[in-house]
């Protein structure tokens, strides 16, 4: 259960990293999700170096082929509905990165 | 001077006919047998625990102990994660340095297969910062990067992270309170499935429950057990998100601990012969034993295909309770059990996996991904 | 003056073909591709929903000025939006940094909420009390597995940036027809929608459709063979062509813009995406025509003539789409979150 309050102080830290560019500086591929991420598992987390400075982590979506997924990639931030919380809660959008 | 006069432990695995509180009940009764000690010798307990409040919606668990207790000492609980335990005996520690006189218990207990596996692991993230749990990560999936980081570095593999694993599960055939007490073949550990990339079932630390107490006093000449002297306890914290530590390829905050235990106790590493260290994950353990200062950094992945910490093979021997992976990981109880295995080997009470030689141990207990570490040091 | 400023476009990256969905339910795939002149549809990603695409959208409207910092009012049209109450609007714009003193709202009206914001943009701007508008056309549509509609619902999103100078398509004229029509409708709680078949054909889409354009065409005293290309909302891939002919036009006028035959029909954004394809070969001083139609029902028609600014703007929309990934029945089921 996330506060609907948290998810709105969230936004503009989402907000001021969208767009971004870096680099994977580390990957890993989840095959027990916890329960809020049930739904896309398995699925692929990047830890990223922005090239502006500092690190984030997050889901690495719309890749063609497994293999594309390297240490060293470039990578853009690009907003997604991130935890499945209840039907009637409020939406969590966050931010996933997509290779570039 | 601080010194160990009891341990108990049950055994970690599956309790489903226990709660925690039958589990703590059943160490508290146990080590007071054990011990022949009365209740009321007791001046204050020490309790960790990490995941009673997100689970089970439990807090106040210093009041539910005295409860057990039946008395009206004071009861302290510690949260720090996997870090509990040891955070717990550290203060037990100091607070035995600060007041004479004393003799005080530490218990850790955990109940975790309560739930199913996917809420266990919902409610461990929590040690893990929101943007790393809203990045759906786990702790295989936290430490996974982390391996991800060294195989690329040292050119380390899989099958180095294997061997660790193999060592910790032929010890913990030697252990009857361990959780997994079956050899289990390298190809085994090859060929299970992932958990999260490249760590896979057998790199992983299980879902534990189970309960284990220390008896520490300071009083001297006063009881008739074997005794083992605390000659430093530290702790170190570094930051809770992977994406804010200054290195990936090492846990800090054990280089910091380990530092100020071994200038504390005056001793240096060769003086170690039993270490306790924290394998939640198999690459945990080479990180470890780097970041403590026992193997050069970016050896860990030839060192641990040598096997040269498994009993038997040298004079430096590396979690002979079997770790957590293979002793199991009752996240409050580990921190507990690591001091506890330490104990019975240096009064020689470790039976089938006992070391011929051993004057000094060293436990090293991580809380989360490394944002906490305690390394204590005991002797004889 | 008053047309579209700058433009931007999203599709996600899926797709399924019909094929694939025809043999989960043992029916002769080409008999359906035939009918409905459809090969294979986008499908947007489990995590994806109308918003982000309407961010991604407006992201790539946004990309090549400056004029996120100007807009005065976000409309978003969608018949999927993120809830059923709380504006999608202000979610959008608080993620493109749009913030304070600014007019939001939402709109529905089944496939034509898109080119409803486009009229209501219009007459804000015409209105003198706004300079920039934002309206947003998305949709992640659904569809009960098994119906008929399973395989023609897409997903995809369009953003225009509505303004009066520096216009890269200038509005000649629009024209509305509007009626009560039951072809397609989906009651508060219910998951998917529903539909009387047949009947959403000649007295629905052919008949407002129809309407509205020959009215348009009547009022701006032009005729088919002036345009350059002519776009029509795209249930399927047989309806634009045959209405495109039933109104004068001819196979090489809709061919560019029929985009439903390899996307699917993305709903609220379906006409407008026929636009996008239209926009990677329009030259200066070309007409234009769209036509969109809602369910329930209702077509809003448009003459658009393309300035000198066109090539300046230009987005590729075939160069993008290029980049898909096929997916199966069973990853279908679970992006689409239909169990």
């Amino acid at each position: 259960m996330i506060s609907p309050v948290k998810i709105w102080r969230r936004q503009k830290v989402i907000r001021a990293s969208l767009g971004k560019k870096g680099v994977i500086v580390s990957w890993t591929k989840i095959y027990t999700p916890p329960k809020e991420f049930k739904k896309s598992a398995p699925y692929y987390v990047v830890l990223v170096k922005f090239f502006t400075g500092g690190l984030m982590v997050g889901q690495l979506v719309d890749f063609l082929a497994e293999d594309e997924v390297q240490i060293g990639k470039p990578v853009i931030a690009v907003l997604r509905k991130t935890r499945d919380l209840d039907q009637d809660g409020v939406i969590a959008y966050g931010l996933k990165f997509k290779l570039i | 001077m601080v010194e160990i006069i009891g341990y108990h432990t049950t055994r970690f695995g599956e309790w489903w006919e226990e709660s925690l509180f039958s589990l703590i009940n059943q160490t508290y009764t146990g080590i007071l047998k054990q011990t022949q000690l009365d209740k009321k010798q007791i001046d204050a307990v020490f309790f960790s625990n990490m995941l009673a409040g997100v689970l089970e919606n439990n807090l106040h668990l210093t009041a539910k102990l005295a409860e057990l207790l039946g008395n009206n000492i004071p009861i302290f609980r510690i949260e720090s994660a996997c870090a509990s335990g040891g955070v717990a005996f550290f203060l037990a520690f100091n607070y035995l340095k600060a007041n004479p006189n004393k003799t005080v218990l530490v218990i850790g207990a955990e109940k975790m297969t309560d739930f199913s596996p996917e809420q266990t692991t919902t409610a461990l993230i929590s040690a893990a910062s929101g943007e790393e749990q809203e990045a759906g990560l786990s702790f295989p999936g936290l430490y996974a990067m982390l391996a991800q980081v060294y195989l690329q570095k040292y050119q380390a593999t899989e099958e180095d992270l294997a061997y660790v694993a193999y060592k910790n599960h032929y010890h913990g055939s030697l252990n009857d309170k361990a959780h997994f007490q079956k050899k289990v073949s390298l190809s085994n550990i090859l060929n299970s499935a992932y958990i999260a990339y490249p760590l896979k079932v057998f790199d992983c630390a299980p879902i534990s429950d189970g309960a284990c107490a220390l008896l520490l006093t300071n009083k001297k000449n006063t009881y008739q057990l074997p005794a083992v002297r605390v000659l430093a306890s530290e702790v170190a914290t570094d930051t809770i998100s992977l994406t804010k530590r200054q290195r990936l390829d090492e846990i800090k905050a054990t280089k910091i601990a380990a530092e100020k235990a071994f200038r504390a106790a005056l001793l240096s590493r060769k003086d170690i012969q039993l270490a306790e260290v924290h394998d939640c994950f198999t690459i945990a353990e080479i990180l470890a034993l780097e970041d403590l200062g026992f193997w050069p950094k970016g050896q860990g992945g030839k060192k641990a295909r040598e096997l040269s910490t498994l009993i038997g093979r040298g004079e430096f021997v590396v979690n002979t309770s079997g770790g957590l992976k293979a002793g199991g990981h009752p996240v409050g109880a580990t921190g507990i059990k690591q001091l506890g295995e330490i104990y019975l080997q240096l009064t020689h009470q470790a039976q089938k996996r006992q070391l011929k030689k051993i004057s000094y141990g060293l436990a090293h207990n991580v809380g989360g991904s490394g944002g906490t570490a305690v390394v204590t040091i005991l002797g004889v | 003056m008053v047309g579209i400023v700058d433009y931007g476009f999203y599709l996600p990256l899926y797709r399924i073909k019909i094929a694939e969905i025809a043999s989960v339910w043992g029916k002769k795939s080409e008999d359906i591709q035939s009918n409905l002149n459809i090969q294979e549809k986008a499908v947007a990603g489990s995590d994806e929903d109308s918003l982000t695409m309407a961010y991604e959208a407006a992201v790539m409207a946004f990309s090549q000025n400056n004029l996120a910092k100007k807009i005065q009012a976000v409309l978003f049209g969608s018949e999927t939006p993120a809830y059923a109450v709380n504006p999608t609007s202000t979610i959008l714009a608080e993620f493109l940094g749009i913030e304070g003193n600014y007019f939001a709202t939402d709109l529905q009206f089944a496939c034509k909420a898109g080119t409803g914001g486009l009229i209501t943009s219009f007459g804000l701007i015409e209105s003198g009390r706004v300079d920039f508008v934002l309206t947003v056309a998305a949709d992640k549509a659904n569809s009960k597995p098994h119906d008929a509609l399973e395989y023609t619902t897409g997903a995809g999103a369009v953003a225009l940036v509505v303004g009066k100078d520096d216009l890269i398509l200038q509005l000649i004229d629009y024209q509305t027809f509007s009626s009560d029509t039951p072809d397609f409708w989906r009651r508060d709680g219910m998951r998917y929608p529903s539909h009387s078949g047949r009947f959403t054909g000649k007295p629905g889409y052919f008949k407002h459709i129809k309407s509205a354009t020959e009215q348009l065409l009547k009022k701006t005293h032009l005729t088919p063979s002036q345009f350059k290309a002519v776009v029509f909302h795209m249930p399927n891939g047989k309806f634009p062509q045959q209405i495109a002919l039933s109104l004068g036009f001819v196979d090489r006028q809709i061919t560019p813009s029929l985009v439903v035959p390899y996307l699917g029909n993305s709903y609220t954004a379906s006409a407008l995406m026929g636009l996008m394809a239209v926009l990677d070969t329009a030259k200066p001083n070309d007409l234009i025509l769209l036509t969109s139609y809602g369910s329930g029902a209702g077509a809003d028609s448009f003459v658009f003539k393309v300035t000198k600014n066109i090539n300046l703007r230009l987005k590729k929309f075939f160069s993008w789409i290029k980049r898909k990934k096929y997916i199966n029945y069973p990853s279908y089921l679970k992006f689409t979150a239909s169990f």
